[in-house]
């Protein structure tokens, strides 16, 4: 079998003293959306920022294409194609809406494909298209998550980590941006997906993570983890949860 | 009417060596998150530099930008990865700042070795030259100064808005980590708008040659000078930061003219104060010194 896109073995993961992620594995399929679900604190963006190379693990390999990222720094991870969606969105909110999606571009391989992400972003986006001059801080909140994930794919993908993209944003806009999504996927794009919206995420994704203070606790397709018991009475809220 | 007009004008042509100071800072304060308190410092060194290029090698201050501009740039990227890098990336700044503190002083006694502790000054053959116009004096050196300014000030703007590199540094200023999240490097984006706000101290070394006596003691006066200078436009805004130098001298000059020279510094100070208290985000700024929470 051909390797996955991307496979985290046994990454530990401390702030200082204070341990965050123990011993955390998965695997993402080239071409899938894969949804990482658990409660606030439970180490979804610890995750996120070690494949991104934003944080140095204690221990553990972060594999793309089967190569070992090692100690690579943000910039060339970037470049291969491994691009992250920050929590609470990060735009430049002084620049306009084309300046950040320039940014997005700034290595030179996104930069040399500048003007064909940009249709891209405009085709899945075009309300950023209507608003390319305006300053970013001045966007409604659903425009802000659209321009935050148009920034990333002007990067030029292989894997786009998007953390918490419905946070903050009405149920209409959030079935919006998790369609946005797919079609991003249907592109090509492989999604990693982290969510508070378990429901809408397990949904889209052919496979699911749930973590818990650092382990992750439970994984399997996005119907099974529906079905599941467990992860239904953590997130209704039902007693005896094992999460 | 005249003589008011004649004290504005001096005002502001002075001022322009504060609004340059204060351009540097507001670049170097985006992206570090300190007031450089050894800018005055660096842009004395700079003037002793020009003055001795001058005395020994008879080399014109105002050709001296051709050298002593690159010269800053390249001296500020050294000092950034050599003492400011790591500090950079801690989240206290205290370190930067007191890294900034050593260099100033560091800086000051380097020069008084070298240069001694006499007040130096060019002689400058054209510096009488003024144009006159309906009994307003004008030198044309002075002049010079505001040309310095309006050009430097220019430069800076179009960097920042026009080039990849300067859009860069705007969203470090605002976002380092989110910055670094598109693969941009910030560490190099950080020294560029370093080496930038020290090549600015470059800029007003020559200003300062040209109109100033100085000796290795000036440096902090005029960092605190471009501070208040700073403060009056706005942290953010090249233009404000220029046109808070010019409002500096202007001040000054009316101070010194109406009330005596001996009011200079009180009018300036107390004028910063009222100004931190009363408009915290400058005249121009978007932002103050401090962020609004
Ligand atoms: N910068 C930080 N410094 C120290 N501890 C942190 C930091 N960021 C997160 N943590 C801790 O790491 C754990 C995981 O946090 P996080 O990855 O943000 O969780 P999630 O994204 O799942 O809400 C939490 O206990 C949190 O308090
Ligand atoms: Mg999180």
């Amino acid at each position: 079998m051909a390797n996955p896109l991307l496979e985290v073995r046994q990454l530990n993961v401390a702030y200082g003293d204070v341990r965050a992620l123990w011993d955390v594995s998965l695997e993402v399929e080239e071409g899938s959306i894969v949804a990482l679900v658990g409660a606030n604190g439970a180490g979804k963006t610890t995750l996120l920022k070690s494949i991104a190379g934003l944080l140095r693990p204690l221990g553990g390999q972060i594999l793309f294409e089967g190569e070992d990222l090692g100690r690579l720094n943000t910039k060339h991870r970037v470049d291969k194609g491994i691009v992250m969606v920050p929590e609470g969105r990060r735009l430049f909110q002084t620049l306009t809406v084309l300046e950040n999606l320039r940014l997005g571009a700034y290595l030179p391989k996104a930069r040399a494909g500048y003007d064909d992400s940009l249709d891209r972003v405009f085709t899945l986006f075009p309300r950023l298209q209507e608003r390319k001059n305006s300053k970013a801080g001045l966007l409604s909140g659903g425009e802000q998550q659209m321009l935050a994930i148009g920034r990333a794919v002007m990067a030029g993908p292989r894997l786009v980590m998007i953390d918490e993209a419905s946070l903050g944003l009405s149920p209409i806009l959030t079935r919006h941006i998790f369609e946005l999504i797919v079609a991003l996927n249907g592109q090509g794009a492989t999604v990693l997906l982290v969510e508070q919206n378990i429901h809408m995420a397990l949904k889209i994704c052919s496979k699911a993570y749930v973590m818990k203070t650092g382990h992750i606790v439970l994984s399997g397709t996005g119907e099974e983890l529906l079905a599941d018991v467990d992860v239904r009475k953590a997130y209704v809220g039902e007693r005896g949860s094992r999460l | 009417m005249s003589s008011l007009i004649q004290v504005v004008i001096n005002g502001i042509l002075l001022g322009s060596m504060y609004g340059i100071a204060a351009v540097g800072l507001s670049l170097i304060f985006g992206t570090m998150r300190i007031i450089f308190i050894a800018q005055g410092t660096m842009i004395v060194l700079f003037a002793y530099l020009v003055y001795w290029a001058s005395i020994k090698a008879g080399v014109d201050p105002y050709l001296s930008l051709l050298w002593v501009v690159p010269f800053a740039f390249i001296l500020g990227l050294g000092l950034f990865y050599v003492l400011f890098r790591k500090a950079a990336a801690l989240e206290d700044r205290n370190v930067s700042l007191l890294l900034a503190v050593g260099l100033m002083y560091l800086i000051d006694n380097l020069i008084l070795k070298l240069w001694s502790a006499t007040p130096r000054g060019l002689d400058i053959p054209y510096s009488d030259a003024m144009i006159v116009v309906s009994g307003i004096r004008v030198s044309w050196l002075r002049l010079a100064l505001l040309g310095l300014g309006l050009g430097s000030a220019l430069v800076v703007y179009l960097f920042l808005k026009r080039t990849r590199v300067g859009t860069a540094v705007r969203a470090a200023s605002e976002d380092m980590e989110a910055t670094t999240i598109q693969g941009i490097n910030s560490v190099w984006v950080c020294a560029i708008s370093f080496a930038i706000g020290i090549a600015m101290a470059g800029v007003a070394g020559v200003g300062m040659a040209t109109v100033y006596s100085f000796d290795y003691q000036f440096g902090f006066v005029f960092a605190i000078k471009a501070l208040v200078a700073l403060a009056l436009g706005g942290i953010g805004n090249v233009f404000g930061a220029l046109a808070g130098g010019l409002i500096l001298g202007i001040i000054e000059n009316l101070a010194a003219y109406y009330v005596g020279i001996e009011w200079i510094e009180v009018a300036s100070y107390g004028i910063f104060m009222l100004v931190l208290i009363f408009l915290p985000q400058g005249l121009f700024g978007r932002r103050g010194l401090v962020k609004k929470v």
